[in-house]
């Protein structure tokens, strides 16, 4: 084998050459960026719960409320009960858990806002909001009669810190804005309240106790963080735990509601990708038989200058690696460039209606069902040596054979005919 | 001269080789090789029918006749590059005590060409996208040598044939006389006990083949290589010690 021969070769035929390394750098491309496409919608549907340190959001569909008065429950939530909540915890897999009340609040002069009950010591839920604070300050675990409000919703009704809100009777002294804007999605409320004082406002509110059995410990959302590999498994265990009117969201309830194209690239991806890469193969064969075909004048001189047969395929297998290691570079530039403009692309991740912070039948409540982000693709190296594999696996067999089938020519027909 | 590239004293120097003194200086009691009964066909026709012959160690020996007489396909089957219908091909160089090449395998007699054969064409077949020291190297990439060593031998081998100033050159740079010094470089590089040539001034005009086969004499004269050239052109036969004729693939 002659390193110098294998790259005078390649050299001298410059339109074979880049025929091969764009064959095969077009389906590396197709390979890689497909994934990292794939993957990056994949992400995006985990952003709203990985926002909030949650794999898994339960909760537990309701009746509507009788009356739009006071203190309600939206009818995709009602109560959980404590000892549900004590044995969702003790389910192998669930690492933390965290716990919130949502609820609307109408006053009789048509005034509207979402609240929701957290538990600032909590890490799994909306407790990590304490990190998206913008002004003033989070709640601190013990307080009491205190609110933060999203920036938005303050600015919306030119709220102040220090002011004082009045929400169904209970008067709550403002403490800091937060931004809500993608993690909130989940968990999102124009105010954020103590949990206890969540559950003291329930627990006699009027609409709630007429349709729901609320106790005083309960809470209507809960947030698990979960050991991934029990992940699936977990939610069907939650689900049998609060029974047949569980909603149960994870990242596989966002990937469906990402609609048909992701399903398409999540399904057809690999496929596509790979289909791409045989095509590339198929490629290199008829560049590499069609480049072969021309030497078989030289491969005669090697032969009969004493070159064995091994000896040939070595040197014409090794230009077929080389092609495809130009290929695979040539393909990781195409597919960082691919990629990169990628960047440039906005996913909108729809919210399930049951997670939705807006009432349905209030204005713009349908518009906030979304959370809007940049396609944030990235080339898995995983999926690039993979790439490589695959293409030296098959190229380098293509190669093989049709140097073995090369250098079996008789060099006595080849040097007599040409 | 119409080549550009060799001098005068070149040619001078190929000019003084005296057939005579050649003679003396080697015995040619002993056989290289030793043919007999070949034969081979290609479907009904007989290309060579039943040949017995002797190549001496240090023999000059050239075979003539004219085309379709089966003479390259002879070298062909000398060389071990075509694998005869019958009969047998000892060889008696280094290494090879009486071994019948006919029998040897195709990697057996890859290698066995590459140590004992230098083989040089009509069409020189050099490699074109290497240069010239490149080519004369070409053979002995398989060997396990360093490529200074190689380099180094294929400079020797170039400075025999008067090319060492070509050295760099690729064949498309060189005149035709020239490409077939290096394709005779080429054939030297191995140390052979036997050139064969297959009208090695068939592409060339008739003062450049004169140059070439009074390289030949010469080289013939300083290693005391065996040597059969295949032609048709009495000239160039009769520059060797010996001539065979072919005639419908048999020697009259």
């Amino acid at each position: 084998m002659n390193l110098l021969f294998v790259f005078n070769e390649l050299i001298r035929h410059r339109s074979r050459l880049l025929a091969s390394i764009l064959s095969i750098g077009i389906g590396v491309a197709l390979f890689i960026s497909l994934q990292a496409y794939s993957e990056a919608y994949r992400n995006a549907a985990r952003v709203p719960l990985s926002e909030i340190g949650s794999d898994i959001i339960a909760q537990k569909q309701g009746e509507r409320p009788l009356a739009f008065e006071g203190v309600v429950f939206p009818h995709s939530t009602s109560p959980i009960h404590a000892e549900e909540i004590q044995a969702i915890r003790e389910l192998p897999g669930v690492i933390d858990i965290g716990q919130s009340i949502f609820f609307w609040s109408f006053d009789p002069a048509g005034g509207y806002l979402a609240g929701l009950g957290l538990d600032p010591s909590e890490t799994v839920g909306p407790g990590r909001l304490s990190s998206a604070v913008r002004a003033g300050r989070f709640l601190l675990p013990g307080e009491r009669g205190i609110a933060v409000a999203d920036t938005n919703y303050a600015a919306e009704k030119h709220l102040e810190i220090g002011e004082t809100l009045t929400v169904s009777g209970t008067t709550f002294e403002l403490v800091g804005f937060v931004d809500t804007t993608r993690a909130g999605q989940v968990a999102n409320a124009n105010i954020y309240v103590p949990l206890a004082d969540a559950q003291a406002l329930c627990s006699v509110a009027v609409n709630v106790l007429a349709v729901h059995d609320f106790r005083p410990t309960d809470a209507n959302i809960i947030f698990v963080r979960a050991d991934p590999s029990q992940a699936p498994a977990l939610s069907e265990q939650i689900t049998g735990i609060l029974g047949m009117d569980a909603i149960v969201t994870t990242p596989r309830s966002f990937d469906r509601v990402l609609g048909a194209t992701f399903a398409l690239i999540d399904r057809f991806g690999l496929l596509v990708g790979l289909a791409g890469l045989v095509v590339a193969v198929v490629g290199l064969l008829r560049t590499t038989a069609a480049g072969l075909w021309e030497r078989r004048r030289d491969v005669g001189v090697m032969r009969a200058v004493g070159w064995r047969q091994k000896d040939v395929v070595v040197q014409l297998t090794l230009e077929t690696l080389f092609l495809i290691g130009l290929g695979w570079l040539a393909g990781m530039f195409l597919a960082s460039v691919t990629t990169w403009t990628f960047g440039f692309t906005s996913i909108t991740v729809p919210i399930p209606w049951e997670l939705a912070p807006t009432p349905m039948m209030l204005p713009g409540g349908p518009l906030k069902r979304g959370v809007t982000m940049p396609l944030a693709a990235g080339i898995n190296p995983q999926i690039a040596l993979a790439a490589l594999g695959l293409a030296l696996l098959c190229g380098g067999l293509v190669g093989l054979i049709l140097a073995y089938r090369t250098a079996n020519l008789k060099p006595a027909e080849v040097l007599r005919s040409e | 001269m119409n080549n550009p590239f060799i001098t005068k004293e070149v040619i001078e120097e190929q000019v003084v080789v005296d057939p005579a003194q050649v003679k003396s200086q080697f015995s040619r009691d002993a056989d290289l090789l030793r043919v007999e009964a070949l034969h081979k066909s290609f479907g009904a026709v007989a290309a060579v029918r039943g040949l017995d012959f002797r190549v001496g160690q240090h023999e000059f020996l050239s075979i003539i006749g004219r085309s379709g007489s089966g003479k390259s396909t002879l070298l062909y089957l000398l060389a071990g590059l075509e694998a005869p219908d019958g009969g047998h091909i000892y060889c008696y160089g280094k290494d090879c005590n009486g071994r019948d090449i006919v029998q040897l395998t195709e990697n057996d007699l890859a290698v066995w060409r590459r140590r004992q054969v230098g083989l040089v064409f009509q069409a020189f077949h050099l490699i074109p996208t290497l240069s010239a020291v490149e080519n004369v190297a070409f053979p002995l990439y398989p060997e396990h040598i360093s490529k200074q060593d190689r380099r180094a031998k294929a400079l020797a081998c170039l400075e025999q044939v008067g090319l060492a100033h070509r050295a760099g050159h690729r064949p498309t740079q060189l005149s035709g006389g020239e490409q077939q010094r290096v394709a005779i470089a080429r054939a030297l590089i191995g140390q052979p006990s036997l050139i064969l040539a297959d009208e090695p001034t068939g592409n060339l005009d008739s003062q450049t083949g004169q140059e070439i086969i009074k390289l030949f004499q010469k080289l013939h004269a300083d290693s005391g290589v065996a040597m059969v050239v295949i032609t048709h052109d009495d000239k160039v036969a009769a520059a060797a010690e010996r001539i065979l004729k072919m005639e419908d693939g048999r020697i009259v």
